[in-house]
């Protein structure tokens, strides 16, 4: 405990530097900018704007990529309450009752509360971090190989099961992403695999044009040729305040939110989306009016907008204690830090204590420095939805472009982004979620040396993986999993996945 | 033919074209897994998924109930996206946003040409200030120096 609040403090003298506290302050506006946008998700703008971090120190790259990260949590609120638009996935839920109270001239206290949810969850998920990823990562040094693999592994069949839609088409993703990490150069023998000549191909495929072309290009296509012009409804700020019943009501929904979706949050998986639906459906059964749900219920806010930003920051625990991602944003951090020569991994955070408790001092700022800064500038956000797609979508692909290309100042990325862009178009139009190809790509390195060390070490025995107490409780969790994932085609019937997904299309 | 169906079909050619190209890798054996075992398991993993889609896709939607109303306009951006691949080295950043930009904007979307100019213009050359001058992250130049 005091050693944390000695490191704590270390972290908030790091961050409070004029230059730290300014690209926090920048890092949420961007961030916030991404979220109110429709079809700049927070990994297509993260991935985007990675290049711009290259000029500076780790530490305050990893605090401006961490602020759009949490930013865009924040802004993707603001276009559900007012449009009923997403601005990104985890806003879903949020559409049905924060839309709900728009129309009823309650818009000012939907968001305010979401922001307010927003803040709370987003500070004490930080609280959770500090104190749950050192000693993980102090228990993950005891990690070998057989462990890794094995925790990799059942970390993509929970990935497979967590994630909306078919657990086979998930996992078809999973191998496919894992096949394309296979390109390039062999880590063990230097053999050149899939590269057909091509050099640029020899440090394998990059997670920025991957993420960029699945996430940012595929966007663009899908919704190319839109003409419709959104109608925005813009609140005063004097109509921000919620009243004190609102501000009750909230309460319970908000602690709920946070611990649910903290906790969620960990797992592999779309996991802020997953949170937001939990704490909703959770919401709504406990509720004494449940009939008030779908109607502009505030606690239909405050849940699913805390759960999500608690979620966005439980998923940063097993990347910064293992160096493992659960999703494909963690992926992006995991991949900024490495651009930054800095190896993730339980080492981390003995080896990079600067960085680390600066970006958990960064949090705490950062999350303040939303709430105080998103609502009184709400109307000027909202702004930004009134600029014409038409405007927006070629302004957007030109910084895909500059993006992906200055990271290894490769052309081949691009062309690799636009094949990926071409590839997850398609791939959405087939009902397919991209996501789990992104973290096949970054993890297939990691697991296939993994899996060859392990037998090396056990001179070609495979029982080495069931012999290891860890790497065993790994196995039969992949392995529950997969049961569970066999359950519904055995039982026909519907399981809380397929409602799920059911629920996110309808919406 | 359903969606599930053709995905699957795909997943399995896929599987099938990896393990004809992995055979040039060294395969290794079980205990001691080469460059090109990797690569095989996850082929014949890629097309036992690919067959239960196929299996169990019956019920999916229809291919033909897929509408592509956008596809036009996609395949010009991502035609977009290609040029950029091949010609950013060639003819420099500049010119070759400014070629596409004044695509999309002029012909693509048919803005004002006062617009198409002025937001070309300032975006290829406001981004090219921001990363390549002011953050130092250098741009191809092309073979005028421009």
């Amino acid at each position: 405990m005091e050693g944390n609040l000695q490191n704590l403090f270390l972290g908030f003298s790091t961050v409070f530097t004029a230059t730290n506290l300014f690209y926090s302050l920048i890092g949420c506006l961007i961030g916030t900018m991404v979220g109110v946008l429709p079809g700049v998700g927070p990994l297509a703008g993260i991935s985007m704007l990675l290049p711009t971090t290259f000029g500076l120190n780790p530490a305050s790259a990893i605090i401006l990529l961490a602020g759009i990260y949490y930013g865009a949590m924040y802004g993707g609120s603001t276009t559900s309450i007012l449009m009923r638009i997403p601005g990104e996935a985890a806003s879903v839920m949020t559409c049905i009752d924060g839309y709900a109270m728009a129309q009823k001239g309650r818009a000012g206290p939907a968001l305010a509360i979401a922001a307010i949810g927003s803040y709370i969850a987003g500070t004490l998920s930080v609280v959770g971090l500090m104190f749950l990823a050192p000693p993980l990562a102090r228990f993950a040094l005891g990690f070998g190989p057989p462990e890794y693999f094995c925790l990799l592994l059942c970390g993509m069949v929970v990935l497979g099961y967590m994630t909306g839609g078919s657990v086979v088409k998930n996992l078809s993703m999973i191998v496919l992403g894992l096949l394309f990490g296979m390109i390039g150069i062999d880590q063990m023998t230097g053999y050149f695999r899939f590269s057909y000549g091509i050099v640029a191909l020899g440090d394998g495929i990059g997670i920025v044009p991957v993420a960029v072309g699945l996430f940012g290009i595929s966007e663009i296509l899908a919704t190319a040729g839109q003409t419709k012009r959104p109608v925005v409804i813009k609140p005063r700020f004097r109509d921000l305040f919620p009243s004190r019943e609102e501000l009750r009501d909230s309460v319970g929904p908000i602690g709920r939110g946070t611990v649910m979706g903290f906790l969620i949050g960990i797992i592999p998986g779309s996991a802020h989306i997953i949170s937001t639906f939990v704490s909703y459906a959770l919401e709504r059964r406990i509720s004494k009016h449940p009939e008030r749900f779908g109607k502009g219920a505030i606690e239909g806010v405050a849940g699913p907008e805390s759960a999500n930003n608690a979620a966005s920051e439980g998923a940063l625990v097993p990347m910064l204690a293992l160096g493992v991602p659960t999703g494909p944003i963690p992926a992006v951090l995991l991949a900024a830090l490495m651009v930054h020569g800095i190896n993730p991994g339980p080492l981390f955070i003995k080896e990079q204590p600067v960085i680390f408790w600066g970006l958990i001092a960064s949090m705490y700022v950062g999350n303040l420095v939303l709430l105080l800064l998103n609502l009184p500038l709400v109307s000027i956000f909202v702004n930004f939805l009134r600029v014409p797609y038409k405007v927006l979508y070629p302004t957007i692909l030109m910084f895909c472009v500059v993006g992906v290309y200055a990271v290894n100042s490769s052309l081949v990325d691009v062309g690799i982004m636009s094949i990926m862009g071409l590839l997850g178009y398609v791939l959405r139009k087939m009902d397919f979620e991209t996501a789990p190809m992104v973290l096949g790509v970054v993890l297939a390195p990691i697991i296939e040396v993994s899996f060859r060390q392990a037998l090396a070490m056990s001179n070609g025995e495979y029982s080495i993986f069931v012999q290891r107490p860890i790497s065993a409780v790994f196995l039969v969790g992949a392995l529950a999993m997969i049961l569970l994932a066999l359950k519904p085609l055995i039982m026909k019937k519907k399981d809380w996945r397929e409602r799920l997904t059911e629920a996110e299309k309808s919406n | 033919m359903t969606i599930d169906r053709v995905s699957g079909t795909f997943f399995i050619l896929l599987g099938l074209f990896v393990i004809w190209e992995r055979r040039v890798l060294p395969l290794g054996t079980t205990g001691n897994p080469g460059p090109g075992y990797f690569p095989l398991l996850l082929a014949i993993l890629l097309i036992l998924l690919g067959g239960l889609l196929v299996i169990h896709g019956g019920h999916a939607i229809a291919l033909r109930s897929v509408k592509w109303p956008e596809a036009r306009t996609a395949m010009a951006i991502l035609g977009c996206c290609i040029f950029a691949t091949l010609g950013m080295e060639t003819i420099g950043y500049r010119v070759t946003m400014v070629l596409i930009l004044g695509f999309l904007f002029g012909i693509l979307e048919r803005l004002k040409i006062w617009q198409v100019l002025a937001l070309t213009l300032s975006l290829a050359l406001g981004s090219f200030w921001l990363f390549d001058t002011f953050l130092k992250v250098p741009l191809p130049r092309g073979g005028f120096g421009f």
